[in-house]
């Protein structure tokens, strides 16, 4: 059936998310919270990340380009960045702001040059995957929202 | 002791998440009857229900913080900033708060000069500050505790962490 394939293909894109380090377990935290009176509730907080790490990616940005750089606050916007992408489980990305922060207490702006093009990458990678997941998921049906939120 | 927030209701109805329809002995009390399982927005409504301020300046944790208090039925209010928060408890426009959750680490007033200010106000001192982090800092945990907060929950929280807390604030 064309229905239990696409809720298969949800399952497996789901575990590959899980099994290459995308995501960890606060993602199913944040399933596990979705209900009947929030049923789009991962997607909107997913949405809410990326529109608030765009911001924050602009502006880390910046303070990377600015001369003399300001290690401090470049930390702090990188640190804010690092709560969110925790917040929704984002792994990899949680890691690799750890790596920038490590280099901003070293003060190396080569490092922290290196480290911010690959959160870019790994927050560009991210962002495509869940779009492509929760597309899936909205053509499987609120009928498997309601499914999944009672496990 | 005599605490115009902390409301101590005598028969709090603080059982998390599942609720079916109240027992008829309670529908008296309930400011709204209906007796099929309340919709969340009905359920706000209910006087004796505990309200929590919740304080972040991220909105993705403001939104996940707010629905796990949600879930387990209790009212929340968001704001995204501690000045904000204080402003609304002086001003007296959060009433009947029961519990302030708060992030340590915010632009302006941090959630530990929060805690500060509330215990140091005769009006705010009772209500329970928790604190959370996405640091583990032994230093600053007991610095917390000392100035006398309720807890201290690491981030991500999970509802887990939420529900074991606020068993223990009735």
């Amino acid at each position: 059936m064309e229905y239990s394939n696409l809720r298969r293909q949800t399952i497996f894109m789901k575990k590959n998310l899980f099994d290459q380090g995308f995501l960890d377990e606060q993602f199913n935290q944040l399933e596990e919270l979705q209900d009947e009176s929030s049923p789009n509730f991962v997607e909107e907080v997913v949405d809410l990340f990326f529109k608030d790490s765009s911001r924050l990616l602009t502006n880390i940005e910046q303070a990377i380009d600015k001369y003399p750089q300001d290690f401090y606050r470049l930390d702090s916007l990188v640190h804010q960045f690092k709560g969110s992408g925790s917040s929704i489980g984002a792994l990899r990305v949680k890691n690799e702001c750890s790596v920038f922060k490590a280099h901003c207490n070293d003060r190396s702006l080569e490092g922290c040059r290196r480290s911010f093009q690959k959160i870019k990458r790994e927050h560009a990678t991210l962002k495509q995957k869940l779009e492509s997941y929760f597309q899936l998921l909205r053509q499987v049906g609120p009928r498997e929202h309601a499914v999944s939120s009672r496990k | 002791m005599t605490s115009s927030v902390a409301a101590a209701a005598p028969s709090p109805i603080l059982s998390p998440k599942v609720v079916a329809a109240p027992p008829p002995l309670k529908a008296a009390d309930r400011k709204v009857v209906p007796v099929v399982v309340a919709a969340a927005a009905a359920v706000d409504e209910v006087a004796n229900e505990m309200h929590v301020l919740a304080v972040d300046d991220s909105s993705v944790d403001r939104a996940v913080i707010a629905k796990i208090l949600r879930s387990s039925k209790y009212r929340v209010t968001t704001v995204e900033s501690a000045t904000r928060a204080l402003e609304l408890l002086c001003l007296g426009l959060v009433p009947n708060v029961n519990m302030i959750i708060t992030d340590y680490w915010m632009p302006g007033m941090t959630g530990y000069e929060l805690l500060k200010r509330v215990k140091e106000s005769s009006k705010l001192k009772e209500i329970p500050v928790v604190i959370m982090s996405s640091e583990n800092v032994p230093n600053r945990i007991s610095r917390c505790l000392e100035e006398g907060a309720e807890d201290f929950l690491l981030k991500p929280v999970r509802p887990s962490d939420v529900s074991r807390l606020c068993n223990r604030i009735r």
